[in-house]
């Protein structure tokens, strides 16, 4: 508006009529104003900071979505199995609980996989997903760093947290390789009730299961072997196995032992799971200021070189000698 | 003030030049470092069955503790600055939960909010509400974690079972040493607390031979005069304890707040202790140069003849 109510750099002329009509400037005058009031407008939008708001894209990669289900219970502060190992240790090594070696091969893993979108369950008595599926890499890492602070919580249920894995992923849209990563050290003897709910929940959701079974000082293996302990038949660790393998859904068992099978598992997990996933990714917002500004640097150009240039033709015309 | 014609004319493709040299700078020039100030913080949240009291004042409505102690911690987190972290844990029995350690709060706030989301009663893993010694637990693992936050530690101050005065658990670490507030919660009035079941549903209330009203070890040792005395039984009601907040505050080096009405007294006290962390952040004075520019802009295009009367 204001350079159509601007007479700043007219000129007082006598006698309106003596001014030749000149239609040629008529059209260089009103387009000058309106690239004047251009260069306004765009300054204005630019200043008010304009942009795309944080959104987010689709796109694929390669990955999976994993729950990690992570035992909180009290014996996973104990220390971590050593292989060949046959007698107890006097010194208990609290560095190596099972909890913190959990702790730091789950770090490396979730560090290892970019598009793996991540949740987080909780378990001992009962389960509570704390972290729903993400995609933020930060969140998740600090949660399972979390979960490898302080002291351990009363007993293990199983059965709860595996059902909280199959809810977790009920209300989600499909997107790619669902994997539900137990961890724990201890077995469970279920109802009937409870292993037809959770073989229905793992199959409805199209889940696969993988258990790494973190094996304690005495070195119970899952599956039986010759020569072993007669107490360990039919331990609740082994029926627990039987069902899962009876289950008509993809599932592994990892027995880790060592910090090196542990970390075996881990990378067998790594390698299996890379399918196409859908993926959601945050585009952070996007300033259009830049685009506005340059309207108003092309604009404001064209003005201040005709406004030079006027000035040049008035101070060449009001210093040449009037005769 | 009149200027001749010539003048005017190059005033004004001066004034232009300018702006267009403010324009240039703003699409071209780089972002500057500035820093600014931000803290680690970790909440710590009281999920005790007490915390489900519906006596917390929040603006003009009145709510349960747990969710104003919820609302708060999300209100707070609001008003840090990027940069910030913020990490999230639970207290029940006798000691604190850490279940997410400090993250950067502008990135992850849907997570955090998420994750606050599920805090609820059914998480309790025992049913007794020891406060002070969790609050021990929480300066603890608070300084296992690198940098060490900040604790905001939310809860109404109840203690069940009671403690004696003079047989309080012991704070061995060094007070202070982990900078942290007490904030808390509820009214003032002594009212019933809901018991829930296992599925987190209200269940009547807890009644008064369902609690302990003495110290288990005060029974043990003091003065058996002291301890049979005729006292009112009230541990199975609940209201804020500030004095006993206070207390403990005073003896592990806290500030203490009493339902601070905005999220800017919690901050403004955390400021006052936290050890604050520079933070550089990138700034582009893009927007200051091409508001500049557009006042000068505006200037030349100001219709003076207007204002300004001629003198013919």
């Amino acid at each position: 508006m204001l350079p159509w109510l601007s007479r700043n750099t007219e000129k007082q002329i006598v006698w309106q009529a003596l001014l030749p009509q000149d239609n040629f400037s008529l059209i260089i005058g009103v387009s000058l104003r309106l690239t004047a009031a251009l260069v306004i407008a765009s300054l204005i939008m630019a200043v008010a900071g304009p942009h795309i708001p944080e959104h987010t894209v689709q796109r694929s990669g390669q990955g999976a979505e994993v729950i990690i289900l992570l035992d909180r219970s009290r014996s996973m502060d104990q220390p971590f199995a050593r292989r060949h190992t046959f007698r107890l240790s006097t010194k208990m090594n609290f560095k190596e609980s099972k909890r913190s070696v959990a702790r730091y091969y789950l770090t490396e893993f979730v560090s290892s996989r970019p598009d793996d979108r991540f949740g987080y369950i909780f378990f001992s008595e009962q389960a509570t997903g704390i972290l729903p599926l993400t995609y933020s890499k930060e969140t998740t890492l600090a949660t399972i760093e979390a979960g490898g602070l302080g002291r351990g919580l009363t007993k293990t249920d199983i059965s709860v947290a595996l059902k909280k894995a199959g809810e977790m992923f009920e209300g989600e849209v499909y997107r790619g390789s669902r994997i539900v990563l137990l961890i724990s050290d201890g077995g469970q003897i279920l109802s009937s009730e409870q292993e037809q709910r959770i073989s229905q929940l793992l199959r409805d959701n199209n889940l696969t299961l993988y258990w790494i079974y973190l094996r304690s000082v005495n070195g119970m293996t899952l599956e039986e072997m010759p020569g072993e302990s007669v107490l360990w038949q039919g331990a609740p660790e082994r029926q627990l196995h039987l069902f899962f393998k009876s289950l008509d859904v993809p599932y592994q068992a990892f027995e880790a032992g060592s910090l090196e099978e542990f970390a075996q598992a881990m990378e067998n997990i790594n390698q299996q799971h890379y399918q196409t996933l859908l993926l959601e990714q945050k585009m952070p917002r996007e300033s259009l200021a830049d685009y506005f500004l340059w309207v108003a640097l092309l604009g404001l150009l064209l003005l201040t070189a005709s406004q030079i240039y006027t000035w040049y033709g008035v101070s060449r015309a009001y210093r040449t000698p009037r005769h | 003030m009149s200027l001749s014609y010539p003048k005017r004319i190059f005033l004004t493709a001066l004034v232009m030049l300018i702006s267009l040299i403010l324009i240039i700078a703003a699409l071209w020039f780089p972002p500057v470092d500035r820093e600014i100030e931000v803290m680690d913080s970790l909440f710590v949240i009281d999920i005790t069955d007490s915390m489900n009291v519906e006596d917390a004042r929040f603006g003009s409505e009145t709510i349960s503790r747990l969710n104003w102690a919820k609302e708060y911690t999300r209100q707070s987190i609001l008003s840090m600055p990027c940069g910030s972290h913020a990490g999230l844990a639970i207290f029940s029995e006798a000691r604190s939960l850490i279940l997410m350690t400090p993250v950067e709060v502008c990135a992850n706030y849907h997570d955090l909010m998420q994750m606050l989301s599920q805090f609820h009663p059914t998480m309790a893993w025992a049913r007794s509400s020891e406060m002070s010694k969790a609050l021990y637990t929480a300066i603890r693992q608070a300084k296992e974690i690198t940098p060490p936050p900040t604790v905001v530690f939310l809860t109404d101050g109840h203690e069940a079972p009671p403690v004696h005065e003079t047989l309080f658990p012991k704070f061995t670490d060094t007070p202070g040493e982990v900078p942290g507030v007490i904030v808390g919660i509820g009214g003032s009035d002594l009212v019933p607390i809901p018991k829930t079941n296992e599925f987190g549903e209200i269940e009547g209330y807890w009644e008064i031979n369902e609690v302990m009203h003495k110290d288990v070890y005060a029974s043990s040792r003091g003065d058996a005069a002291e301890l049979n005395e005729n006292q009112p039984r009230t541990e199975h009601l609940s209201s804020q304890k500030k004095s006993h907040m206070e207390t403990v505050a005073k003896r592990v080096g806290f500030d203490f707040i009493s339902s601070p009405g905005s999220p800017q007294n919690l901050i403004k006290a955390m400021r006052e202790i936290s050890e604050m962390r520079q933070q550089p952040v990138k700034y582009d004075l893009f927007v200051w140069l091409a508001s500049i520019a557009l006042i000068l802009m505006i200037l030349v295009f100001l219709p003076y003849n207007l204002f300004v009367k001629r003198h013919e």
